[in-house]
């Protein structure tokens, strides 16, 4: 029972000032086992806040990123499943899934999580799930108008995915949840 | 077994007649030794064994029921010289030993167990290895009715009620919200195989993980791994020196899994006191007796009776662990005062001196002695045949551990009388090796503490 948060788009202190406080208060730390960021947090600050909710992080650099040695690309196994880690804008299309889906099989992953749109997605696409947890903060975007905050929290047990969607609505937030299975070939099954 | 060290049960008098009848028989005078208890004199034992074979006398032995017996006494003797010259004293010994044997078993044949008689046989000690003490000790606390065929019926509930107690407290909360059937498999038919947007469900008001609410599976997961993590660094640290317990034996993970469980279960079921450093030593010889039991109905529910029996042997002492009521009448502070009480009944210069002069209180080394009742201060052998006579004693395991702790000062009594604060807390919390049945003797001769409402035979 591993639990991943995923998260990105913050821009901080740029375009927003900090994560909204209903988010921080659900986020403690010691529940969490890793985070996967897609990218522009925008500063060191909120690196360390990141650090201080759990030890394993993993971020790739987005365009507005100060700091300029995060990777662009990242892979790493949790459990039986392959995740794979981009901020999207070198992807182009931003948010087309063909695109993506290249993306995915060039890193050979069964989960790529991507940002940069600032809204949430998750699609099942030619054998894998792209994930886009939005923007945690939500930060306006040229490409999306009337940005929510959302992350994602992955709950990975054995062959087994459940995806909580956290989203804050008209200061409400709202949990969401899906479920998806891998079988042992590539393709993943919807339950 | 373990360290080749073999415990008789042997009653060993320093000039004085035992009350039963098995006193009569033993004749020899036996020094206070510096070493663990009675156990060279199994060794003896064994040595003696042999010397009388010819003469008929391993028939005896060989009409025994327990064969494994025989087989330790025949493999672990060690070559010593004969301590006391009393060749008949030791042969008497060990025909003493074996009649004890006969008459548990036959005590524990019955279809009504006699506790008090059993208590009797217990506090004399009962014997290592095979099922009697495990036995011995379920009737003792209460686990197992005295009549024999309730038995099966009690052991069969109590199974189940701590399976499903399992099942209800120990699950991860991922596998809870899988069981109930989360998701709707109609609505996600049309999405099987076939790409597009996810099927999302809404489940705001329901659990998930981050989850701050009281009644959210996660939120309680999450605050008893700070209880989990602290019980884990426990563990690793029981008795270090022992294979049973320690190192990285596939046998002593299995154990430390079920002990770990036990223990989880406890802080569940108590949130009042929850867990406490040093629960992990009290069920330690509990788990080791029942898992050594030679029975083999009971081998598959070793950490179910373990469990049961742990609850009822702490019921007693519970009070002793929370610290609100650590002022109060029931808590540490009044039962070390009674053993103050119970020291100054008995030896009241003893009293005085540690008291008064090297104003070593009972805290600073009975709190350890009492919580968790004297396994911290014997090697493992030595605490099975302690806990034999505090659970054979009719007044209850607090009464008797009271009069070992008086015991176990008056026997350094000289040495404390000559001692300053350090020495003697530096004695006390370390305390030496001692021949165990004259302290257990000791202890049961002392008088009673009249100004506790409990009164003696």
């Amino acid at each position: 029972m591993v639990l991943v948060l995923a998260l990105g788009d913050l821009h901080v202190p740029h375009r927003a000032p900090d994560l909204p406080a209903k988010f921080k208060s659900m986020l403690v730390p010691g529940k969490i086992q890793h985070i996967i960021c897609t990218g522009n947090l925008c500063i060191k600050e909120v690196h360390d806040y990141l650090k201080t909710l759990c030890p394993d992080l993993h971020i790739t650099r987005g365009e507005y990123d100060e700091e300029t040695r995060y990777p662009e690309t990242k892979t790493l196994t949790i459990g039986q499943f392959k995740l794979g880690l981009c901020h999207g804008h070198q992807v182009i299309p931003w948010g087309d899934l063909d695109s993506l889906a290249m993306l995915q099989r060039q890193l050979d992953v069964d989960i790529l999580v991507t940002g940069h749109t600032h809204q949430f997605t998750a699609y099942k696409h030619e054998g894998g799930v792209v994930i886009n947890p939005g923007s945690a903060t939500g930060a306006y975007s040229s490409i999306t108008y009337d940005v929510n905050p959302s992350f994602v929290l992955m709950d990975i047990d054995g062959l087994r995915v459940v995806v909580y969607v956290y989203e804050l609505i008209d200061g409400e937030v709202k949990v969401d949840k899906i479920d998806f299975k891998k079988t042992t070939t590539v393709n993943l099954v919807f339950l | 077994m373990l360290k080749g060290k073999l415990k008789l049960p042997v009653p060993e008098k320093a000039l004085r007649v035992f009350p039963d009848r098995l006193g009569s028989l033993v004749a020899g005078f036996d020094d206070k030794e510096e070493d663990n208890g009675g156990s060279d004199v199994a060794f003896e034992h064994g040595e003696e064994l042999e010397t009388f074979q010819p003469n008929g006398f391993k028939s005896d032995r060989a009409s025994d029921d327990d064969e494994k017996f025989q087989e330790e006494l025949e493999v672990k003797v060690r070559p010593r010289p004969d301590k006391d010259g009393a060749g008949p004293a030791s042969v008497s010994r060990v025909i003493a030993a074996d009649e004890k044997r006969s008459d548990l078993e036959y005590e524990l044949s019955r279809p009504e167990i006699n506790l008090e008689k059993l208590q009797r046989i217990a506090s004399t000690g009962l014997p290592d290895g095979g099922r009697l003490r495990a036995m011995a000790w379920k009737l003792l606390l209460g686990y197992l009715p005295p009549s024999r065929d309730l038995w099966e019926k009690e052991l069969t509930e109590n199974r189940k009620k701590y399976a499903n107690l399992k099942e209800e407290l120990l699950q991860s909360p991922s596998k809870f919200t899988r069981k109930d059937g989360a998701f709707s498999p109609d609505e996600q038919h049309v999405d099987r195989d076939m790409d597009g947007p996810l099927q999302r469900q809404e489940i705001s008001q329901e659990d998930h993980p981050l989850s701050l609410g009281k009644a959210s599976v996660w939120h309680e997961y999450f605050q008893h791994t700070e209880i989990v993590e602290q019980i884990d660094r426990d563990l690793q640290r029981t008795h270090p020196d022992m294979k049973f317990f320690s190192g990285d034996s596939s046998f002593s993970r299995k154990n430390k899994e079920a002990m770990r469980n036990i223990l989880i279960l406890f802080a569940k079921l108590n949130p009042a006191i929850r867990y406490v450093q040093g629960m992990n030593e009290v069920l330690a010889p509990i788990y080791f007796v029942f898992t050594t039991d030679t029975d083999e109905q009971n081998a598959g529910n070793v950490e179910a009776d373990s469990f049961s029996c742990f609850v009822r042997l702490l019921s007693d002492s519970v009070d002793h662990f929370c610290q609100q009521l650590d002022n109060s009448a029931v808590g540490i502070l009044s039962t070390l005062s009674r053993f103050s009480e119970l020291l100054k009944a008995n030896d009241e210069e003893l009293w005085w001196h540690l008291e008064f002069t090297s104003k070593v209180r009972p805290q600073f080394y009975a709190f350890r002695w009492i919580t968790l009742l004297l396994t911290q201060e014997f090697n493992f052998q030595v605490i099975l045949r302690i806990w034999d006579s505090l659970l054979g004693n009719p007044f209850g395991v607090q009464d008797m551990l009271l009069r070992v702790c008086c015991a176990m000062l008056l026997c350094v009594k000289s040495r404390l009388l000559s001692g300053d604060f350090v020495a003697n807390l530096k004695l006390l919390q370390h305390y030496p090796d001692i021949n165990i049945e004259y302290l257990l003797q000791v202890a049961q001769d002392l008088s009673p503490d009249t100004s506790s409402f409990r009164l003696s035979l």
